[in-house]
């Protein structure tokens, strides 16, 4: 309708770096109106920087961001993965939070109501209109949102990761009113890991590899694999990713797990884990292996199955019960249940174990914990200033090598891990490896749930999960290529 | 064998590396931060003794300021203990009177000055303590297992408890008191009040457990992150709720301790402790949001409250002012300790930029 040569977003020739890190090398991209173009790349090829300098965040080094003819204050909406509705109000004072109509300065309920209804019945949501956020199914909740950035009017509207939290029919729902926007005149940017969805909603796409764009063009004739493919790169491809320890493939098992069953999320899974073994736990958001790993923790009661280790049967699913039975592990937000940030990092260490450092009914005693301290923070090499300054005041690394170090304080005999390099630095992260490693050499059962494919170049084995089950299994030597593939379904 | 070695190589080179560093830790960190509260101490004190000859004699103080200041102690620890756990007892208040009027109720009736069973006290103390510990598992199981939020259920059970207190004695004055718990609040040792005794020997006991023993640091790991705390291992739900028995349990005792200062029970027993309670632990650092404070800072609080209290008192202020003067010292208490850390986070940015 309205001067179709102009385009919703031009990205011209944006380079970007932080430090001596280059993070964009001369990046462009297209929006035209009415189209929706999905931006890929693996974790830490450049999208999160495209994305906070296509929003303003920050500044480009060189290059330029163009919104259509308006100019950069119509740029863009974002409707990132974290809700951001408050979850008492109505859908339409969500949608107008902030911006409502008023009548002698007074909120003006019925216009509000009215016109919640109009931006509403687009998406075949008008009947929700009144209803408190909170009562509603998720995939209600991300429409409203989108409404949200919508009403503002935006040049073009970003999707983060729509579908997370969303179930199988949930997703479709989306996927039809998304369509019907876009028909309407919506741009859309849209980012997500799950390859499948790009080709329901979208029809041009860019993919980013190292701060560069591999591939740029229409998503007809194109595949799962095809994309794989760009995101991963020939190099990663031929590159042998795996160096695990060695290890004698006929050792004994050490964690068996058999039927596991997490509410509705996960099911059936069978897996064994035998001494000396690193085992890898993939997937995409949502797929399901965080949650057998947190299930094994004992983080979620309301699994069901069998779990032994070690020849003992666990009771019940309960963190005490676990660690009495030989599991050590770490959670997977540090920060969410990894250490106390007041306590010292001899004390967060050593927390599961503190009634062993006294003696009978005694206190605890500094000079045990210090010893066993000492002992444990050697192992994961963790600088802090002394064993006494407090684990919040550490850098994101060390703070990571104190929970490892506490998973491993009770001298389990399996390790489970969620995301164990989440957050910290190269150097951080090798070292961890490094102690991983030596750990699973000693006879120690390794699991490791990550959203990092660097996760499981220390693995011997991989286990997929899609949607809940087990996909495929890879054993090492295997690369990127084949990694990535089996984790988005292929 | 070669192992063994390398671990004393370790423990030593941490030793040498960090003891000046730790001795640093020692002088700068939370073992001062407790202490905060000694400076403004010492200022009161010396305007307590240039405005009253009579303050600062042995008397006045062990006598007028610690041993009255005994049950206000008791339940600020058992409210400190809570709100490092990053739970919250209102209730507590209305326990230290219930339990004294269910004692009095169950052994009363005829001279003891108000409705009772006229139960011997043999019968009389389980039944009182089974009631008690009741409450704190009630009140623990509601926050910890219906997972209310624990303002609400314990300011619920405040207002239940302080009724069911006036129903229960019909608003009388019982005056049926054993002699041991009028020893407590007569008693000397060694020439001391046994309330003064009680004062310096709960807060010692109390501030050694925290500090030392597992269960205290279960405590501050619950209150500082409890998904921390549940993934090292600590029973967190039960924890809590043992937490709630041990404050009503404390309540009661601080009742006792009431009771035998007035050497009888009015039905207002511990009325308005609790906003005491709150300010002395405030006041001596004890972090709302839980895992933050320890028990030397709670007894400071109480100490300083407490020589505050007895200034006025002996300067003669009439006694209608002395609530607003408290009020006016506690508000100036917490914004002064707020600038101080303000300043301390603008001196480390400036370290940091430097």
């Amino acid at each position: 309708m309205n001067a179709p040569n102009f385009p919703a977003v031009r990205v011209n020739g944006v380079s970007k770096a932080f430090g001596r890190n280059r993070a964009l090398d001369k990046v462009s991209l297209t929006i035209e109106k009415g189209s929706s173009l999905a931006l890929l790349g693996r974790n830490g090829a450049g999208k999160s920087t495209l994305i906070s300098i296509i929003t303003g965040i920050h500044p480009p080094d060189a290059g330029t961001v163009e919104f259509g003819s308006r100019g950069r204050s119509a740029g863009v909406e974002c409707v990132f993965q974290r809700s951001t509705l408050v979850p008492a109000l109505t859908a339409a004072e969500n949608i107008m939070l902030n911006n409502y109509p008023k009548r002698g300065g007074m909120v003006d309920w019925k216009r509000l109501s009215r016109r919640g209804r109009d931006i509403l019945a687009d998406w075949d949501c008008a009947n929700i209109v009144d209803a408190p956020v909170e009562t509603l199914a998720p995939v209600e909740r991300k429409i409203i949102e989108i409404c949200r950035a919508l009403s503002r009017n935006p040049s073009v509207l970003l999707l983060d990761e729509p579908t997370a939290g969303l179930d199988f029919a949930g997703g479709q729902r989306l996927f039809k009113w998304i369509r019907e926007a876009r028909d309407r005149g919506v741009s859309l940017l849209y980012v997500s890991h799950h390859l499948e969805e790009i080709f329901e909603v979208c029809d041009q796409t860019t993919v980013l590899r190292d701060g560069r764009v591999v591939l740029d063009r229409a998503l007809d004739g194109m595949s799962i694999r095809d994309l794989v493919e760009a995101m991963v790169g020939d190099a990663r491809r031929a590159e042998q990713v795996s160096a695990p320890p060695a290890f004698a493939p006929r050792s004994l098992p050490v964690l068996t797990v058999e039927s596991l069953t997490v509410d509705t999320r996960v099911s059936e899974i069978d897996l064994k884990v035998r001494q000396g073994e690193c085992v890898g736990l993939a997937g995409l958001e949502g797929a399901g292996h965080m949650q057998v790993v947190q299930a094994l923790c004992g983080l979620v009661p309301v699994a069901s199955g069998s779990v032994v280790v070690d020849g003992r049967k666990l009771r019940r699913f309960d963190v005490a019960e676990g660690m009495k039975c030989g599991i050590g592990f770490i959670p997977e937000d540090r920060h969410e249940g990894g250490y106390v940030p007041e306590m010292s990092v001899a004390e967060n260490a050593t927390l599961p174990i503190m009634r062993r450092l006294r003696r009978s009914f005694g206190p605890v005693r500094q000079s045990l914990r210090e010893r066993e301290y000492a002992r444990l923070g050697g192992e994961w090499s963790i600088k802090a200033a002394s064993p006494r300054q407090p684990a919040g005041e550490l850098s994101g690394g060390n703070q990571q090598k104190v929970v490892l170090a506490r998973a491993m304080s009770t001298d389990p005999k399996a390790i489970l891990l969620m995301n164990p390099t989440a957050g910290v630095d190269i150097a951080a992260k090798q070292s961890i490896y490094q102690t991983i490693k030596a750990r699973a050499e000693v006879g120690k059962a390794v699991l490791i749930a990550s959203s990092d494919d660097d996760d499981f170049s220390i693995c011997h084995r991989v286990i997929v999960m899609v949607r809940g089950k087990i996909h495929k299994e890879l054993v090492a030597p295997f690369s990127g290529h084949e990694l990535a593939m089996a984790i988005q379904g292929e | 064998m070669p192992i063994v070695v390398d671990h004393g190589k370790e423990t030593d080179g941490h030793a040498t590396a960090t003891s000046p560093t730790h001795l640093k830790a020692l002088l700068r960190g939370r073992n001062l931060k407790g202490l905060a509260l000694v400076p403004a101490i010492v200022i009161v004190g010396i305007v307590g003794s240039v405005t009253s000859p009579a303050f600062a004699t042995p008397y006045n103080i062990f006598d007028n300021i610690l041993a009255f200041s005994a049950a206000l102690g008791v339940l600020v620890i058992a409210e400190s203990i809570l709100l490092i756990g990053g739970l919250i007892d209102l209730s507590l208040q209305s326990t230290v009177g219930f339990s004294v009027i269910v004692f009095c109720y169950l052994m009363g009736g005829g001279t003891s000055g108000g409705p009772g069973l006229g139960l011997p006290i043999e019968f009389a103390i389980p039944i009182t303590l089974g009631v008690v510990v009741f409450i704190g598992l009630f009140n623990g199981f509601v926050v910890s297992v219906l997972k209310l939020n624990s303002f609400i259920v314990t300011l619920a059970m405040l207002i239940l408890l302080q009724g069911l207190t006036l129903g229960l004695s019909n608003g009388q004055t019982y005056t049926n008191i054993p002699d041991f718990i009028l020893f407590l609040g007569t008693g000397r040792v060694l020439g001391i009040p046994v309330q003064a005794v009680i004062f310096i020997a709960v807060f010692s006991v109390a501030g050694l457990f925290m500090s030392y023993w597992p269960t205290g640091r279960a405590i501050y790991a619950m209150g500082g992150s409890h998904a921390a705390a549940q993934a090292a291992g600590i029973k967190t739900g039960r924890l809590a709720i043992g937490l709630f028995v041990f404050g009503s349990l404390m309540a009661m005792f601080a009742g006792v301790l009431l009771l035998s200062q007035v050497a009888s029970a009015p039905s207002t027993l511990g009325r308005n402790m609790i906003f005491t309670v709150f300010a002395a632990a405030v006041l001596g650092g004890i972090d709302l949001n839980g895992g933050r404070g320890t028990i030397l800072g709670a007894a400071l609080g109480v100490l300083l409250l407490a020589i505050i209290q007895n200034i006025l008192i002996l300067s003669s202020v009439p006694s209608f002012w002395i609530d607003a003067v408290y009020g006016a010292i506690i508000v100036a208490a917490l914004t002064a300790g707020r600038l101080r850390t303000l300043r301390d986070v603008l001196i480390r940015r400036q370290h940091i930029s430097s």
